[in-house]
């Protein structure tokens, strides 16, 4: 009853969320009036009834709430549009870029669980140790760290100074490495993912050190020791369980970060996602690729707000649901 | 014996009758003590201190392009050129100092404006409750997942195709103003969350019940009884904050929609991304003031955390 009730509300409020983003964005792109006219009115030789005829073709004539209607119709059956610049379907781009986004996010997001992990039962055990502080502080810093200048650094350093590692796009245009596909953009990935995994790596330690020193610090833990176990035991098996909730919560945030970024992470990489897309899209207005790239990412990132929740109740029987 | 206690001279009587040390003395003397805080502390008056009287010490005017002319754009850092030179010609040290009064600008506007529409809504939610709680803070979580960068990029650059050829096109950094209205307008859910928090904590204080029963007025009791004592964590969100719009804005500009009016190190990144390679003096100078800076606000935010609240963490 209370499960099905609170996802009831959940997913309610995940719909209007979603509706309200859209709402708004769709009254600011019609409130600079039609695209077109403004992308073609420096154009020379351009009539009135092209302009019209191009309109009708991508649907920008009629009234705003028709419209919206129609666009809202279309969504539902996932029919995204007809991209102005690119004159391909929007759901089309959306696949290919957001796959390239996907390929840079979800390998940093399990490469900086494992690290930091590992770095905050470190620091953890040995509180207030060396070691301890060494990690706390390099997290702190590593937490103020813009993404961009780890970015900037690392291409500095690996790209032009060692020259070892590419410094932007997705696949070599020439040569590929070692002539495969696979090594090829593998190889294009190190750098990218390594500047994600910096950037999330260093708060997730922190936040896994802290709890872990909260779950240490508790009676269950104490009787475990008393018991006669094992450190790597009381720590790794009984300890880190329940440390890993807030973990797993914050995985969701963090996540939510990475795509929201995403424009910056693929700028400095020259990176062919999501971002990257959305950046060229809003400088061209091309309205049909701004929608759909942010109700992608808005679905994205309410569908892991709400697995987080979920996972959250699942995982801890301790929370109550409201 | 009791004539002997009362000619001591320390009495205790003297003593008790100081008043005790006030809250926020009491905090500064914790927050001395810790060093993250401190390294904070210096960090955020070096950045105010440059933003105040760098303008007035700076090498050239920020304007001043003249290197370009002698062809000595790029120039690597030397005598002549603290930092080196950018690939318009700009001292790129100069820039960098004219950058930190536009950087104070966004943090503390963007949070200016979180913070008044964080504590009035949240205040609100936490003092009269039941449907209104609910309502202000559902929207509050709408605030809260919508994704926030994403956007602010699309808001700016359709709000700046609006304004031409209206009155609003002549106001001066009218695009940096936009750039830290937003910001302000997507960060104050977390400060309204916390005021509730903290309200709805005090509201059944002893000492808030006593202020009820002499007739103290419904405002006088949340202006001068309540507020004052919900405000250390809202000083630490705040400081948290201001670093966080900083950086925001700082991307915003990286991406290309910043106000090209403006000196921000965010655009000084944008004009020289696509140099570093011949002149990573030009990006990485801007780039570690705002490292520095959001650090020195991170610091300090955790540092007045410690202060605060010394049972939190051993």
């Amino acid at each position: 009853m209370g499960a099905l009730r609170f996802l009831l509300r959940r997913l309610a409020f995940s719909a209007a969320l979603i509706l309200g983003v859209s709402f708004i964005l769709f009254a600011l792109i019609n409130a600079i009036g039609n695209p077109i006219q403004i992308l073609l009115s420096e154009t020379p030789g351009v009539s009135e009834e092209m302009i019209a005829t191009l309109s009708r073709y991508y649907g920008l004539d009629g009234n705003f709430i028709d419209r919206y209607g129609a666009w809202l119709w279309s969504i539902v059956h996932f029919d995204f549009g007809t991209s102005i610049i690119y004159n391909q379907p929007v759901g089309e781009l959306l696949e290919v870029y957001g796959l390239e986004t996907l390929k840079l996010q979800l390998p940093a997001i399990l490469l900086s669980t494992l690290i930091a992990t590992a770095a905050g039962v470190i620091a953890a055990m040995r509180q207030h140790g060396w070691a301890d502080f060494s990690i706390v502080s390099s997290a702190m810093l590593g937490h103020s760290l813009p993404g961009f200048l780890v970015g900037i650094v690392l291409i500095l350093i690996f790209s032009y100074w060692l020259g070892v590692l590419p410094s932007y796009g997705a696949y070599s245009t020439r040569n590929l490495m070692m002539g495969s596909m696979v090594i090829d953009g593998l190889w294009h990935m190190v750098l990218p993912v390594a500047m994600l995994t910096v950037f999330n790596t260093a708060t997730l330690t922190l936040l896994m050190r802290s709890s872990l020193v909260d779950v240490l610090r508790q009676d269950y833990i104490t009787a475990a020791w008393a018991s006669g176990l094992p450190a790597r035991r009381v720590v790794l098996h009984h300890a880190l369980r329940n440390a890993f909730i807030p973990q797993l919560t914050y995985l969701g945030t963090l996540f939510g970060l990475m795509l929201g970024t995403a424009p910056v992470t693929e700028t400095v990489f020259t990176w062919p996602g999501l971002g990257a897309l959305y950046i060229t899209a809003i400088h061209q207005l091309d309205y049909p690729v701004i929608m759909g790239v942010t109700m992608v990412i808005t679905v994205m990132l309410v569908v892991a707000t709400l697995l987080t929740d979920i996972a959250y109740v699942v995982i801890d029987p301790r929370i109550r649901l409201g | 014996m009791d004539a002997d206690f009362a000619s001591s001279p320390v009495s205790v009587l003297a003593t008790l009758q100081r008043p005790p040390a006030g809250v926020w003395r009491q905090a500064w003397h914790r927050f001395r003590r810790n060093r993250a805080g401190m390294i904070g502390l210096v960090l955020v008056t070096l950045v105010v201190l440059t933003a105040i009287i760098g303008p007035f010490v700076a090498p050239y005017d920020p304007n001043d392009n003249a290197a370009m002319l002698r062809g000595a754009s790029n120039a690597a850092p030397s005598a002549r050129n603290w930092l080196g030179t950018d690939r318009n010609g700009y001292d790129v040290l100069s820039r960098t100092i004219y950058g930190a009064p536009t950087a104070l600008a966004v943090g503390l506007g963007a949070m200016l404006i979180a913070s008044l529409i964080g504590v009035l809504v949240g205040g609100v939610a936490g003092y009269v409750g039941g449907f209104t709680d609910e309502a202000l803070m559902r929207g509050a979580e709408f605030f809260m997942v919508v994704p926030v960068f994403v956007v602010i990029l699309a808001v700016v650059r359709l709000f700046g195709i609006i304004v031409v050829g209206t009155p609003l096109e002549r106001i001066p950094n009218f695009n940096l103003m936009t750039i830290i209205l937003l910001l302000g307008l997507f960060s104050w859910p977390q400060i309204a969350r916390m005021t509730r928090a903290e309200f709805l904590r005090l509201r059944h204080a002893e000492f808030v019940e006593a202020a009820r029963c002499i007739g103290t007025t419904p405002r006088e009791i949340l202006f001068r009884h309540i507020l004052p004592n919900a405000l250390p964590p809202l000083i630490v969100l705040v400081a948290l904050g201001i670093g966080g719009a900083i950086l925001a804005e700082a991307m915003v500009s990286f991406l290309g929609f910043g106000d090209p009016k403006s000196i921000s190190w965010g655009q000084i990144l944008f004009f020289n991304y696509q140099s570093l390679k011949v002149a990573p003096w030009a990006c990485l100078a801007p780039g570690t003031a705002i490292f520095v800076t959001v650090l020195g606000f991170n610091l300090l935010a955790d540092g007045l955390t410690d202060a605060f609240n010394p049972r939190v963490r051993a």
